[in-house]
């Protein structure tokens, strides 16, 4: 067994991080951000549909991340585990980014040219708001509907699918995991300040409750800003899908920033590498996971063969997308599954940072493969859009170097570990 | 009965609690010795660290067990489907591997399956059972161990083990009522 490490070792008021002396990376994240910024206003002023795509992608991209971080720090709470106490402030702050994913929301939330871009439901209840007599979209769907059958579907999802309650449904996601995020961090912090369990035991209770809106946000977040792209494709297990790579790229995101900070001097004496393991195990268990699920859906639609759902795969399954859900099957699920079996090598910080990346680049493309191969059919302009790919890369630094730069430049306010949590030690000195 | 030969098995000696044998185990490791076991009523963290014993080679074991698995079940499929008997179902192609993702849940399943027995059958090899019956039997005191004693048994197969030598060094870290235990043959 390894030297027993008790609070005596560890300073009083956890460790501080110093932002000046990660400015290596801090100051081109910012300086590349705004870089990307400038690229970004001016593909909105030139070429607003094509860019809304790209724009779309590099915010739910990012947006991952904040809802992989309430998922971690809610699981944390309600599964009770005292492992994760050395990194659950490092998920809280992740968690708490839902502020500044927000604010790159806004185009989609604010600009009619890019939510009319990304979203044809939402011309056609333009169109049937004209075409009715009173304005009433319902009404003029219904009449669409009788010279155009493809329209029945809108008017049947009405009750659903209307901008009011899409409004209102886009404030409130935010304004969940916003809750969830900030509720959590302040009871962390509050026992920072008098060291008392009910914090603890208040969270759990906390965690419990609110996992069942954590999970209704999730789901409807992504069929309301994916899978409304198509508004005729449905897929029962699509929410799944998209936490499974939540949870998935966010602990790979984790893995590589403990190690940064590591690097940087922090965190050396609570995160060992029985804690990479524990995290190699995670990644690896919803790297099962998301192949599960993302198969589960591929098969049942594959094999049923019904017209309305397999356009969605249609789309993705010719022309080049083709060898890129095939590369996602490969790099996804086969690579990471096999390297990440090895109990040993998941205790290797190099080893596991390399599967950190490489799980990072898997989760842009599959975020992309479900984004973008939209654009081309939606605005009528080839299967590809030539050159658009430029937009995709200038919109993902502009939101990740940004928030990137926001989050760091944010870690230096307290200490990087709960200190006073009465389970640091047990966690500490973890073995598994 | 009193001329029977008997075979030695080793040296077994007994401890009061789990921090003992914890410390007991780590001398015994350090003496070098190879052919020992601990026993106790219930699992003890970390005594294989103290133990110094070495990670199994089952996964190993499992991986190829699983790995048959689902190269079996491609196969069976993809000389089925594609050479023996080309069947088309629901518009599905036949040749070549492209209906593939029919045949994941077979490849799925009997990797499952084909691990699960490698993992019970390989386990079962690895740790010489079943057998019938075990020398250290013979010990009457060894009952114990389901119970309420923690017990350290050097075997003399070891190729440090000496009459002398052994006994004392299980009196030296501890060990309480250090007996031979002889078996019959």
């Amino acid at each position: 067994m390894s030297h027993h490490v008790s609070i005596k070792d560890l300073p009083e008021g956890g460790e501080k991080f110093d932002p000046a002396k990660a400015s290596g990376v801090i100051t081109p994240m910012l300086g590349f951000g705004l870089l990307g910024l400038f690229g970004s206003l001016y593909y909105f002023a030139a070429k607003p549909a094509e860019f809304a795509y790209s724009w779309l992608f590099a915010f739910f991209f990012c947006f991952t991340f904040v809802v992989g971080g309430c998922f971690w720090i809610l699981l944390h709470h309600a599964s009770n585990s005292s492992w994760n106490v050395v990194i659950r402030r490092l998920f809280e702050h992740l968690a708490n980014m839902v502020p500044v994913i927000f604010i790159f929301s806004l185009p989609i939330l604010l600009m009619p040219s890019v939510r009319n871009a990304l979203y044809e439901w939402m011309v056609h209840h333009q169109a049937a708001a004209e075409h009715a007599t009173n304005g009433d979209v319902r009404e003029g769907l219904h009449h669409m509907s009788e010279s155009n059958p493809h329209m029945h579907i809108l008017w049947a999802k009405y009750g659903y699918m209307n901008k009011t309650f899409w409004y209102i449904r886009f404030i409130l996601y935010f304004l969940v995991l916003g809750h969830i995020a900030r509720t959590l961090r302040g009871k962390s912090l509050k026992q920072e300040q008098d060291g008392d369990i009910k914090h603890t035991i208040k969270s759990r209770f906390f965690a419990c409750r609110w996992l069942l809106f954590f999970a209704l946000t999730a789901t409807f977040a992504a069929v309301d800003w994916l899978m409304g792209l198509d508004y005729t494709w449905f897929s029962t297990m699509w929410g799944v899908y998209i936490f499974a790579g939540c949870a998935w790229s966010s602990m790979a995101l984790m893995l590589l920033l403990v190690s940064y900070l590591r690097s940087l001097g922090y965190l050396r004496k609570v995160v060992t590498e029985e804690h990479y393991h524990l995290m190699g195990k995670l990644l690896f268990a919803f790297t099962v996971f998301w192949a599960y699920i993302a198969f589960s859906q591929y098969f049942l639609i594959w094999y049923a063969n019904i017209t309305e759902e397999t356009r969605f795969y249609l789309l993705r399954n010719t022309e080049g997308w083709r060898w890129v859900s095939i590369a996602l099957v490969i790099g996804h699920f086969v690579v990471p599954f096999v390297f990440l079996l090895q109990q040993q090598l998941k205790k290797k910080p190099a080893f596991i940072c390399f599967w950190g990346v490489w799980v990072l680049s898997m989760h842009v493309l599959d975020i992309y493969w479900n984004v973008i191969p939209e654009r081309g059919p939606s605005l009528g302009i080839g299967v590809l859009a030539p050159g658009a790919w430029v937009g995709d890369v200038v919109a993902l630094v502009t939101i990740f170097c940004l928030s990137g730069w926001y989050f760091l430049r944010s870690l230096n306010k307290y200490s990087l570990y709960p200190w006073r949590d009465p389970r640091l030690i047990e966690s500490v000195n973890v073995v598994n | 009965m009193s001329t029977t030969l008997k075979r030695v098995h080793g040296y077994l000696a007994e401890f009061e609690s789990v921090h003992d044998l914890y410390h007991a185990a780590e001398h015994v490791r350090d003496a070098g010795y190879s052919r020992w076991d601990c026993h106790s009523p219930f699992p003890i963290h970390g005594l294989d660290v103290a133990m110094g014993v070495k990670r199994s080679k089952l996964p190993w074991i499992v991986f190829f067990g699983g790995a048959a698995g689902t190269t079996t079940a491609f196969l069976l499929q993809w000389i089925t489907q594609n050479i023996i008997y080309p069947t088309v179902v629901q518009a599905k192609p036949t040749v070549g591997v492209w209906s593939l993702p029919a045949w994941f849940p077979v490849m799925f399943e009997l990797t499952v399956l084909f691990s699960a027995f490698t993992t019970l059958f390989g386990l079962l090899a690895l740790i010489g059972l079943p057998r019938l019956n075990h020398p250290i039997f013979a010990s009457k005191r060894f009952a114990k161990f389901s119970d309420d004693t923690f017990f350290v048994c050097i075997e003399a197969r070891d190729p440090k083990f000496s009459q002398e030598g052994t006994k004392s060094f299980l009196e030296k870290i501890g060990g309480k009522n250090v007996e031979l235990v002889e078996d019959d043959i």
